[in-house]
């Protein structure tokens, strides 16, 4: 009875790690067909400026400013171009930058989960010109901040106060997504890791702590060059590690 | 997350003694996200529904088995099996800083009563490394979730020497906790916690709590816990 349940074991696990090394292939495969790629950027529209910790009664109420003119998203797109183009052959697509920075996950998780990628419909529907062997949509990540319910997305400012001290953090958070231009199945996805362990709220993202000058609360957030000078460098700084981290381009 | 933790806390529920135990810290994340708030007295459970404010999802809660020669004082009562109780939970961030929660099991195993855990935790950051939490707690059970551990039959008379008692549900317990946390970097956390509560009921009012145990169950914990991250291609 032993020897039968460690035969099962044993066969067990060599499927799963066969398995493991078809699903490995699979992705790695893929991207070495991939010639030509598009890319696509929705995360820079918006940017949201939060509090958390010991807010005030109003609760978690987070407000957000157009940043639309500070042009991250065709920044993203060209530093991702410079990043892929000694692997790949990149070529301009046009698409409804609207229409991907609205999607949202559903509040019902399990939801997220059946109804595959919010994205590909998308793709295949606001991206010109078709045909390409993959394209690449970079948008909008979302995480929890601090301990409590807070939520914070793509790029923001977040003011965290506690008893004796306020502090504030600027965040990009951003994920990657690579699609088969053929089938629109996603081959490879990853969100923007976190550059250093300097902060003290941990993010699973871009995100550095900065002083009340980089405030969108004081002025026209747009006009805050600090805030902008700060955010830009975020992306630019993680955007290179993400994309070698996915194996799409050269570690920097 | 893995970490080691220890806890102080009584033999049994309703029990006058104590004893230290070591307890496991175990948990995954998805990739993207970062820890929220958790009370010590939480069951495991995955939010299905989550609009950051609130919160809901399945819950489920072990219990280990009763077993009366690990303790003088249960003798001739007999063993209570292990119960695993599975149900739900919502809770609710009106603020940042205030947590309610409830949690609703049944019995699938063991017994086959419903269990209703309610809590609430002021959560105040200190500093950005030090978080201290405290707040409320009450626990109603039914008669099948009470009587396993707190009736005496005929049989557990004659042979324990306690008086028979038909234990019947309603409130259970009612109580208080605190929990401090520090985080010494990003990856490495300390915590503490204290769990009062106090017995109620047909619970407080079982011979095996007046005349061998007591009312009040007091539960110290310390832990250290390490947060990595694993990539998985």
């Amino acid at each position: 009875m032993r020897s039968r349940c460690v035969s099962f074991a044993t066969i067990l696990l060599v499927a799963v790690s066969v398995g493991g090394c078809a699903m490995f292939e699979t992705g790695q495969t893929k991207l070495q067909a991939v010639k030509t790629v598009g890319i696509i950027s929705a995360v820079g529209g918006e940017l949201s400026f939060a509090t958390a910790g010991l807010t005030g009664l109003n609760g978690n109420a987070s407000q957000s400013f157009p940043i639309a003119a500070w042009g991250l998203d065709d920044l993203i797109v060209q530093q991702a171009t410079t990043a892929l183009n000694g692997r790949f052959q990149v070529q301009p697509v046009s698409y409804n930058r609207a229409a991907f920075a609205a999607v949202k996950d559903s509040p019902v998780t399990p939801v997220n989960l059946v109804r595959g990628d919010p994205f590909k419909k998308l793709v295949q529907t606001e991206v010109s010109p078709q045909g390409l062997d993959a394209y690449i949509v970079i948008t909008k990540a979302k995480s929890n901040f601090g301990r409590g319910a807070g939520k914070i997305e793509g790029i923001g400012f977040v003011t965290y106060r506690t008893v004796l001290a306020s502090y504030n953090q600027i965040h990009a958070l951003y994920e990657i997504r690579v699609f088969d231009g053929k089938t629109f199945d996603v081959i490879e996805k990853r969100s923007a890791p976190a550059l250093d362990d300097a902060v003290e709220i941990r993010l699973p993202g871009p995100t550095r702590q900065v002083d009340d000058s980089y405030s969108p609360g004081r002025g026209e957030p747009v006009r805050n060059e600090n805030l902008h000078r700060a955010i830009t460098d975020l992306i630019v700084r993680s955007l290179s590690t993400t994309l070698s981290d996915m194996h799409l381009a050269d570690a920097r | 997350m893995v970490g080691i933790g220890g806890e102080y806390k009584p033999d049994f529920e309703g029990a006058n003694r104590a004893m230290l135990s070591p307890i496991p810290i175990f948990a995954i994340r998805r990739a993207g996200s970062s820890e929220q708030f958790r009370g010590p007295r939480d069951s495991p459970s995955i939010a299905f529904l989550d609009f950051g404010d609130l919160r809901a999802g399945p819950v489920a809660k072990f219990e280990a088995a009763r077993k009366q020669f690990n303790y003088s004082e249960l003798n001739g009562l007999g063993d209570v099996k292990a119960a695993v109780e599975l149900g739900g939970f919502v809770e609710y961030y009106p603020v940042d800083w205030f947590r309610t929660r409830v949690e609703l099991r049944e019995g699938v195993v063991g017994h086959n009563g419903t269990v209703a855990d309610f809590s609430a935790d002021f959560i105040v950051p200190v500093i950005q490394r030090l978080t201290i939490s405290a707040g409320p707690r009450f626990t109603w059970e039914s008669t099948q979730a009470t009587s396993p551990y707190f009736g005496i039959d005929a049989v557990q008379a004659m042979t324990s020497g306690l008086p028979l008692f038909n234990a019947k549900g309603g409130a259970h317990s009612y109580g208080a906790g605190t929990q401090v946390s520090y985080r010494i970097n990003p990856q490495w956390e300390v915590h503490s916690y204290v769990e009062y509560e106090r017995l109620l009921g047909d619970a407080a009012a079982s011979p095996l709590v007046t005349l061998r145990g007591s009312p009040n169950q007091t539960t110290f914990g310390i832990g250290f816990s390490y947060s990595f991250d694993v990539k998985i291609r």
